[in-house]
C-alpha cells in the first residue's frame, strides 16, 4: 500500500483538526447562547413577578400578558401566559392561553425551621431572587414553555414563557453554523493545501539542488545560503556526505589508476622480453612454446589491467574520447567480415542502414562493438545465430546485436553488467567469464552520451542495444 | 633510420633498443627528459619515442617544446598512465603517433614504419618481398604482376607478415595487430586467416612463404631462403 503523499496527509489532517475544533465551538457556543438567553429571559420574568407580588391583592390588568410579550419581543401575543393562585390552589387568574399541562414547580413552603423570606415588597430587583422565584422548562402541546413561579404569601403566581422564539433564534444560529462551517473548512483545507505547498518548496527545491548535484559530480556541493534556515542543518550534513563520499571514491579512483599504471611497467618488460625471447629460441622448440604461452598470459593480463584502469577513469568520470565523425555502418561492416571466419556454423544476419554517422572515439566503439560480437559468438549455441541491426532514429543511432543463448535467469540478467560477473558455475568453465567487458562496454556508451542495455527477448535468445548520438 | 628513445625505464629501454637495431635502426637512448630534449633539437632524428613519464621535462613538455622550435620529425609516444588522456593530449599537441605499455616491439616498429612513411610521402608506400609486392595506398598485392584479391583483414595480415620477414610471429601478436587487442573469442582465427591467404597465395606458388611455428605461431620467410 502506499502512503498517500506527506502534503496530502498534512492538508487533510490540518481540515479534520479545525473541522472538530470548529464543531466543538458551534456546539459549546449554541449552548451558551441557548442557556443565555434563557437566562434574561430568567431575569426578565422574576423581575414581573417580583411586581407582581407587590401588586398582589390589587388587579392583574387582563392584557399584561400581551403587553409583557410585546415588551420582550415575543412575536405572538400568545406566547407568554400568567396565572395566579391563591393559598388554596384556586385559581385567582388566568390567561386564556395558559397551557393546561403546564404545572408551576412553586419553591417548597418554607418550614418553621427556615426563616420565611423577606417579603417581596422590601426585596432589591436582584437579591436572593432565587429564594423566592423557581424556573422550570416544561413542555406543552405547543412547545416548550419556561414558568417561572414565586411564592407569595397569599398563594402562588407564575409566568410562562413560550420557548418557541428562542428556538427560532437558535434554529437561525444554527443555519448560520451550518453554512459558515463548511466553508471555514474549505478554506481551512485550502489553505494548508497551500501552506504545506509551501512549507514542501525548501524541500523541493533542495531535492533539485541535489538532483544536479548528483549529475554533475561529487565535487559539487549544494550552497547553503539558497535555502531556509531551517534546512541549513540538512544541507551542512548532505555536503559534508559529499564531502566523504568524494573523498574515498577518489581514494578508490586513484588507487585502481594507480595500481593499472604500477602494474603495466612491469607488463611492458615482461610482454618485451618475452617477445624478444621467443625470437632467439630455437624454431619450433618447446622452450619457445612455453614462452609463446607465457606471452599469452602476460598478454590477457595487460587486457585485464588496461579495462580496469579505463573503468576506474570512467568511474572518476574522466574518460577522456577523442571524438570524431565516424561512419558506424563500415565500421559494422567490417567488424562483421570476420564472423564468418570466426564461426562458420553460425547463421549471421545484418541489416545495416547506411552512413550512420555518429560522433565517437573510434578505438572505444570498436572495442564496445568487438566485445558485443565476441559475446555474441561465445555465449551462442550449437548451430545457432546472430542477428544485427543498425538503424537510424531522430536523434540517435541504434545497434541492436542478438544472437541464440540458452535462456538466462532473472538473477543472470541483473548482474550481466556487474565487474567481473561470471553467472552460472558451470557455464563459465567452459568460456571465460564476462569480466569486465560489458561493464566498460556500457561505461563507453554512456561517456559518449549513449548507452547499452540488455533488451527484453524471448526465451533461447539474448538481445543487447547500444544507442549512440546521431552526428550532424 | 636514426631513433632516439626517450625512455627512464632501462629494461623497457633496453629491449626496445634490441629490437630495433635488429631491424636496422640506429638507437640512442637517454632516461633523461632534458637530456632528451636537447639531443632532439641538437642532431637529427627520423623518428622520436618518447615516454610520457620521465624524469625532468615530460614526455608532453617535450614535444610541446619541440613542435614550439618548429621541429616536425615523426614522434610517437609511449605511456603506462592514464591512456585515453594522454593520447587525446598527445595528439593534439602534434604527436604522430601513440603506443600504450605494455606494447609488443613487433607493434612499435610497424608504427615507426607507418610514422616516418606519412611524413617523408609515398615513396616507402610499396613493400616488396622478393617477387611479391604490396602497395599500402592502393592495397594491391602483386606477386611477379599477377594481380590478387584480398579483403581488409587478408590484405592486413599479408602486410604485417611481410613487414618482418624472418621473425616469428605469435598469434597473440597476429590478432592483436590485425583484428584488435579486445578481438579474441579465440586464437583460432588467425589460423583459418592464414589458411585462407595460403590459399590464395597458392597459384602464385607462395603459399609455402607462411611458415607455421608449432605452438607459437607463424614466420613469412624470405622466399631466397626456402631455396
Amino acid at each position: 500500500m502506499t502512503q498517500p503523499s506527506f502534503r496530502r496527509r498534512l492538508a487533510v489532517w490540518t481540515s479534520v483538526l479545525a473541522g472538530g475544533a470548529l464543531l466543538g465551538f458551534a456546539l459549546l457556543s449554541s449552548w451558551l447562547i441557548n442557556q443565555a438567553k434563557v437566562d434574561r429571559l430568567d431575569v426578565q420574568i422574576e423581575a414581573v413577578l417580583i411586581r407582581m407580588g407587590r401588586l398582589h391583592g390589587g388587579r392583574i390588568p387582563p392584557d399584561l400578558a400581551t403587553a409583557l410579550a410585546r415588551e420582550w419581543g415575543a412575536g405572538n401575543n400568545d406566547t407568554v401566559a400568567i396565572r395566579l393562585l391563591d393559598t388554596n390552589g384556586a385559581i385567582v387568574f388566568q390567561s386564556d392561553h395558559w397551557p393546561q399541562t403546564l404545572q408551576p414547580v412553586p419553591r417548597r413552603r418554607p418550614t418553621a425551621a427556615m426563616p420565611e423570606p423577606e417579603p417581596p415588597e422590601r426585596l432589591g430587583p436582584l437579591r436572593n431572587r432565587a429564594a423566592l422565584v423557581s424556573f422550570s422548562t416544561q413542555r406543552s402541546a405547543v412547545g416548550r414553555w419556561r414558568v417561572g413561579t414565586i411564592l407569595l404569601p397569599r398563594g402562588q403566581g407564575s409566568i410562562a414563557v413560550s420557548l418557541a422564539t428562542i428556538r427560532q433564534e437558535m434554529a437561525t444560529i444554527r443555519r448560520i453554523y451550518l453554512v459558515t462551517i463548511p466553508a471555514a473548512l474549505v478554506l481551512i483545507a485550502g489553505g494548508a493545501w497551500g501552506l504545506s505547498g509551501q512549507a514542501l518548496r525548501p524541500i523541493q527545491h533542495l531535492h533539485q539542488r541535489v538532483n544536479q548535484v548528483t549529475a554533475q559530480g561529487l565535487d559539487q556541493r549544494v550552497a547553503p545560503r539558497d535555502v531556509d534556515q531551517e534546512f541549513q542543518g540538512l544541507i551542512q550534513s548532505f555536503n559534508a556526505m559529499l564531502e566523504r563520499l568524494e573523498r574515498s571514491f577518489h581514494q578508490a579512483t586513484r588507487f585502481s589508476g594507480d595500481a593499472a599504471h604500477e602494474l603495466k611497467t612491469p607488463l611492458a618488460i615482461l610482454q618485451g622480453e618475452l617477445e624478444q625471447a621467443i625470437q632467439q629460441a630455437e624454431t619450433g622448440s618447446t622452450m619457445q612454446q612455453t614462452l609463446n604461452h607465457l606471452l599469452e598470459e602476460v598478454s590477457r593480463l595487460s587486457g585485464i589491467v588496461r579495462k580496469l584502469l579505463l573503468l576506474s577513469l570512467a568511474d572518476a568520470g574522466k574518460m577522456a574520447l577523442k571524438q570524431d565523425p565516424v561512419n558506424l555502418s563500415e565500421l559494422l561492416r567490417e567488424q562483421l567480415e570476420d564472423l564468418p571466419l570466426l564461426a562458420p556454423r553460425l547463421k549471421v544476419e545484418s541489416k545495416i542502414e547506411h552512413n550512420l554517422v555518429v560522433r565517437c572515439d573510434r578505438d572505444l566503439i570498436i572495442q564496445v562493438i568487438q566485445n558485443l560480437l565476441s559475446n555474441a559468438l561465445k555465449y551462442n549455441q550449437p548451430q545457432g545465430w546472430i542477428s544485427l541491426q543498425a538503424y537510424r532514429q531522430p536523434q540517435r543511432v541504434i545497434l541492436t546485436i542478438a544472437n541464440a543463448s540458452r535462456t538466462l535467469t532473472l538473477e543472470e540478467r541483473t548482474h550481466l553488467f556487474d565487474r567481473f560477473y561470471r553467472g552460472d558455475a558451470a557455464h563459465s568453465r567452459q568460456t571465460d567469464g564476462l569480466g569486465l567487458g560489458l561493464s566498460l562496454s556500457r561505461e563507453i556508451a554512456r561517456a559518449h552520451g549513449g548507452d547499452l542495455s540488455l533488451d527484453d527477448a524471448p526465451g533461447g535468445q539474448i538481445q543487447f542495444s547500444l544507442w549512440l548520438p546521431h552526428h550532424r | 633510420m636514426n631513433v632516439l628513445l626517450v625512455e627512464d625505464e632501462a629494461k623497457i629501454a633496453s629491449f626496445v633498443q634490441q629490437g630495433l637495431a635488429e631491424q636496422g635502426f640506429i638507437v640512442d637512448h637517454c632516461g633523461h627528459g632534458n637530456e632528451g630534449y636537447e639531443l632532439a633539437l641538437e642532431r637529427d632524428y627520423d623518428v622520436l619515442l618518447l615516454d610520457i613519464m620521465v624524469p625532468g621535462m615530460d614526455g608532453l613538455a617535450i614535444l610541446k617544446a619541440l613542435r614550439q622550435a618548429g621541429r616536425n620529425l615523426p614522434v610517437i609516444l609511449l605511456t603506462a598512465r592514464n591512456e585515453l588522456d594522454d593520447r587525446l593530449q598527445g595528439l593534439n599537441l602534434g604527436a604522430d603517433d601513440y603506443l600504450a605499455k605494455p606494447f609488443y616491439v613487433e607493434e612499435l616498429i610497424a608504427r615507426i614504419h607507418a610514422v616516418v612513411r606519412r611524413s617523408v610521402g609515398e615513396r616507402q608506400n610499396r613493400l616488396s618481398v622478393g617477387p611479391l609486392t604490396l602497395d599500402r595506398i592502393t592495397r594491391e598485392v602483386t606477386c611477379a604482376g599477377q594481380r590478387m584479391e584480398l579483403t581488409t583483414r587478408e590484405f592486413n595480415l599479408l602486410e604485417y607478415l611481410m613487414r618482418s620477414p624472418g621473425r616469428v610471429l605469435t598469434r597473440t601478436q597476429i590478432l592483436e595487430h590485425v583484428w584488435g587487442y579486445n578481438f579474441n573469442p579465440s586464437t583460432n582465427v588467425v589460423d583459418v586467416a592464414i589458411q585462407r591467404l595460403r590459399k590464395k597465395l597458392d597459384p602464385l606458388g607462395a603459399a609455402q612463404w607462411i611458415e607455421s611455428i608449432r605452438g607459437v605461431g607463424y614466420r613469412f620467410r624470405q622466399p631466397e631462403a626456402l631455396q
